[in-house]
């Protein structure tokens, strides 16, 4: 059997507010095998992005475990912060694909360079940005710089970074929260198919009940439900 | 929740930034208020060296030698008003007492010397006979007396051998005091466009931040000029708050550093330094105007000087004109004009200039990372800009400085080595000649193990025959020996010691030679005890920390019957020891104790007294310098708290938290150790300017340029450490679970 992609168990996460303690999520299992979807719904504050930097190492929880490719991090470990950091890095840089809401780009760098320099630092030195621009359709927008291009544009220019980095797991955090209908519709058809394409896994958090149901399972962080079929 | 408290609630989330603004504003206005407070008390005691008698006249001997108390009988006794003044030294302090004669006075009562004697308020006069038992001190150099005339008195009414002259206490300082005030006031005015810079960038950060909250305020049907008005409270208030404390703040800073000021101006010119009151109330005004400026809004800036390389031009052009102007400037308020054009023409270049390096490093780099940094750098250096021309100001400002002081000192330690370069000094007592000790000298001394010279001190009338003749000092020295061939002479004829030797000219001091404009090989017509001579210039020797003239005979060429206002030897007795020094100048001299004294004791006095002079340039460079780093290091901070998104963008691409601080130092050194590499060509440039342009106008004499490469290196330190200090404030913003948003205003990309 395939192992996981990711796997949660017993992840709780809580934080204090003045002298109340509000708990975000606790004992959250979660598994994804490869080339699987999900989306995380619910309302603001649910723990949505939250969940996300946890399992890429952002963020810590206060118990449970994270199981991602291979490694294992467990909040009862004894292992030096340090080390889990450089294990988290190494796991982001190579093998995990962010993309947020908006400014996934270095605002200082052309589209090209962006996705040059995701790509080197995932150890992908051979990338041709240009091709993966355009396999986003953004291939003559290259050399303009974030500031010049329309957020619909800089959100493929995000996912061409990502893609070119070959990742195995890709967390996606509103992806297409800040476009119109129209392009968010243009954005997500790109994610999916080169999601399909690739064989990659898919975490994706949403208020967008539409682009949820295009995942195969969805999870509600709200009123927490074991993940179920999409669709 | 009204306008106001929704317009101020900036601060309550950014407390630090209204501290930052309110030290900035207090810092500013203790340096700038301390100096003008120092300057103040200068101007206004210089004024009373130069006021108090400026109408005065006296009495001199045609003959060219030094008045008498005959004189003053003789001319007394012919009807004539005329009072002696006797300037000595203030045993007990800092200063001179001034003995005067009020028996004599009397007959001043219709005069300028008269009644209330308004110009002498706060003087410390004292009776003449104190005064000459304190000219008799042993030790001092007897002090010169003036017969000072009343308006009655006429040159034509003068016995024959008498003229009138006019009367200014100590040597001629009007033109270069208005210089060392032009200077202090240029230094005044340089800190104050330092701070308003800073002050500017600073405030103009908080207003960027908030421009967010200004638009919702506008949206919500606060009028523009509503919230300007609040703006205009919020700096007149922050103003009024911060400008009193620094105003007294700056009044200690001038007590501090007045003691070591005094001294300067003492050493410079003679002058002491009267503790008047500053007018604290222009120092609160000034102030008060400057925060103003500095925090209001820019008004539209002419189209052609929005686009970059129209202000890049603009900048070039005035750095060019103004480097050119500095080279011919004729005096010393055209070359701070021209220096302010440099300055300028550098402030609107180097952000540009910076940004164009970064621009052409990030073209030629492969690694994306990189080209990353240079583009960062690229972006602080235009989003910085104020607070980075303040920093490279400031950088040249102490790398000049320090050069010249330091250049000064060595100057200065080397010209006394040579001017102390026998091992013991005897000054001939009160009432006694050295002719019997010259004779005593020549007779037991070897020349080939020992050396001596003997120094007489008066003054000379002198006619370059390019004006009116002027006293100027007089130097005698006799023999010509190996003590002052090792003197660095700025030029001069061939052999110049052995033609002063064989009486064929004398030296001149830098300070004659700038003023009356002569040089080696011109003539001058020398009157001294009524003998008139014509001697040529064999050299220009430099004379520092005075602005008198002086012309340096070989004493041999002296008239028989010229009396020494002051009288020395200087002695290298090679076998011979301190005790038959003594006794046998204790002999010929007749009396039961001589003072002698070892050079180097002189020596290490002289240069003591002399680093005083620098004291106050270094303090408030030192003070400018600290507010411009920590200027640089808040506007940083501010900056890169707006850029940590993407610093923690490369720790969500898989940089480890290390690794992106590692990133945030080289930007933050990148930035520091750019403006101080651009600080050095300026820095070098403006000693320069110090060393041979300001330093001659201002006090006559010049130093020689030197530059230290090791303030280079420390100033590459400094900066180095102001870059750490930006990047260990900033390095708290990539601690695990700090992610901090995206501001709203850079989703569309942020600044490039």
């Amino acid at each position: 059997m395939t192992p996981p992609v990711l796997e949660t168990k017993g992840l709780s996460k809580s934080f204090v507010s003045g002298t109340e303690r509000v708990d975000v999520f606790s004992g959250l299992d979660i598994s994804l095998a490869p080339g699987q979807s999900l989306s995380l719904v619910g309302r603001s504050g649910s723990g949505k992005s939250t969940l996300l930097n946890i399992v890429c190492g952002l963020e810590s929880a206060d118990c449970g475990t994270v199981s991602i490719l291979g490694q294992r991090f467990d909040t009862g470990d004894a292992e030096s912060p340090r080390a889990r950091e450089r294990r988290w890095a190494s796991l982001r840089r190579q093998r995990i694909g962010v993309v947020f809401q908006d400014a996934n780009l270095m605002p200082a760098l052309s589209l090209a360079d962006n996705v040059r320099l995701r790509a080197r630092l995932a150890g992908r030195s051979t990338t041709d940005s240009q091709d993966w621009l355009q396999r986003l359709g953004i291939g003559e927008l290259a050399n303009r710089y974030p500031d010049q291009v329309s957020g619909g544009q800089r959100q493929r220019a995000a996912m061409a970074m990502v893609f070119a980095m070959q990742p195995d797991l890709i967390l996606a955090d509103e992806p297409t929260g800040s476009l119109d209908r129209h392009t968010a519709d243009e954005v997500a058809d790109t994610l999916f198919a080169l999601q399909a394409d690739a064989g990659v896994t898919l975490v994706l958090a949403t208020h967008d009940t539409e682009l949820a149901g295009r995942c195969e399972s969805i999870l509600d962080m709200a009123h927490r439900n074991d993940p179920g079929p999409g669709g | 929740m009204n306008a106001a408290a929704a317009l101020f609630s900036h601060y309550r989330r950014h407390p630090l930034q209204l501290v930052a603004l309110a030290l900035m504003i207090l810092i500013s206005t203790m340096l700038w208020s301390g100096m003008n407070h120092l300057t103040d008390q200068a101007r206004s005691s210089l004024g009373r060296a130069e006021q108090s008698l400026s109408e005065g006249s006296q009495v001199i001997r045609e003959d060219g030698a030094p008045v008498t108390v005959a004189d003053f009988a003789r001319l007394r006794r012919a009807g004539l008003c005329v009072m002696p003044w006797l300037e000595v030294p203030d045993p007990d302090g800092v200063g001179r007492l001034i003995g005067i004669d009020p028996l004599a006075a009397a007959c001043f009562a219709s005069g300028a010397m008269s009644g209330e004697q308004p110009a002498l308020d706060g003087e410390p006069f004292i009776d003449m006979a104190r005064a000459a038992r304190l000219a008799g001190s042993p030790g001092d150099e007897a002090p010169p007396l003036v017969l000072l005339a009343a308006d009655s008195v006429s040159a034509d009414g003068l016995p024959t051998g008498y003229a009138l002259a006019s009367f200014a206490r100590g040597p001629d300082t009007g033109e270069l005091g208005a210089s060392f005030l032009l200077n202090l006031d240029a230094l005044g005015v340089l800190v104050l466009l330092i701070t308003a810079l800073l002050l500017r960038a600073v405030y103009q950060l908080s207003i960027v931040q908030r421009r967010d909250s200004f638009a919702l305020l506008h949206r919500f049907g606060v009028p523009g000029k509503r919230i300007n008005g609040l703006l205009m409270i919020e700096v007149l208030v922050l103003a009024g708050v911060c400008v009193l404390p620094g105003v007294w703040a700056g009044a200690q800073l001038a007590r501090a550093l007045g003691e070591g000021f005094g001294r300067s101006l003492e050493g410079l010119f003679d002058v002491t330094l009267y503790a008047d009151g500053s007018q604290w109330w222009r120092s609160i005004l000034v102030m008060m105007i400057v925060v103003l400026i500095a925090c209001l809004p820019v008004r539209t800036l002419p189209h052609w000087l929005k686009r970059s390389r129209g202000v890049g031009w603009l900048g070039l052009g005035l750095l060019a004109i103004g480097m050119v102007w500095v080279a011919w400037s004729p005096g010393l308020v055209w070359t701070f004009v021209a220096v302010g054009l440099v300055f300028v023409g550098a402030g609107v270049l180097v952000p540009r200039l910076m940004a164009g390096i970064m621009a052409t490093l990030s073209s030629r780099v492969d690694d994306p990372l990189g080209r990353w940094r240079y583009r960062e750098l690229g972006v602080m250096a235009r989003q910085l800009a104020l607070p980075v021309v303040a920093l490279q100001f400031t950088l040249a400002l102490v790398l000049a400085v320090q050069t010249l002081v330091t250049t000064f000192e060595a100057t200065f330690e080397q010209w006394l080595d040579q001017r102390l370069a026998a091992h013991w000094y005897v000054q001939v007592p009160e009432g006694r000649s050295g002719d019997r000790a010259a004779d005593w000298l020549a007779q037991k001394l070897e020349p080939g193990t020992a050396a001596w010279h003997r120094i007489r001190r008066g003054t000379v009338m002198v006619d370059s025959g390019a004006g009116p003749s002027h006293r100027v000092d007089l130097l005698a020295v006799s023999p010509i020996g190996p003590l002052m061939e090792k003197w660095t002479l700025q030029s001069s004829l061939a052999h110049p010691w052995k033609l002063l030797a064989d009486n064929q000219g004398v030296l001149i001091n830098e300070q004659l030679a700038l003023r009356y404009g002569v040089g080696v090989g011109d003539s001058l017509v020398l009157t001294l005890n009524g003998r008139v001579q014509s001697r040529t210039v064999l050299g220009v020797y430099a004379d520092y920390g005075r602005p008198s003239g002086e012309v340096l005979v070989n004493g041999a060429d002296l008239p028989a019957d010229f009396q020494p206002e002051f009288e020395s030897f200087s002695i290298s007795p090679g076998g011979r020891g301190e005790a038959w020094l003594v006794s046998g100048f204790e002999r010929i001299w007749q009396v039961p104790e001589i003072e002698i004294r070892e050079n180097s004791d002189i020596r290490a006095m002289a240069t003591r007294v002399f680093r005083q002079t620098f004291v106050l340039t270094r303090a408030m460079t030192f003070l400018t310098l600290t507010l411009a780093g920590t200027a640089l290091l808040i506007m940083g901070w501010v900056f890169i708290t707006s850029r940590a998104w993407y610093l923690q963008l490369l720790v969500t691409w898989g940089l480890s938290r290390r690794e992106a601080f590692g990133e945030l130092v080289r930007v933050s050194l990148g930035l520091t150790t750019t403006v101080s590499l651009l600080a050095l060509p300026l820095g070098v440039w403006l000693t320069w300017v110090l060393v041979h342009r300001i330093n001659p106008q201002a006090f006559g004499w010049s130093l020689p340029m030197a530059v230290y490469p090791g303030f280079w290196l420390e100033l590459l330190a400094l900066s180095t450490v102001i870059g750490l200090g930006i990047a260990a404030l900033m390095g708290r913003q990539l601690r695990p679970g700090r992610m901090v948003a995206l501001p709203a205003n850079q989703s569309g990309g942020g600044e490039r």
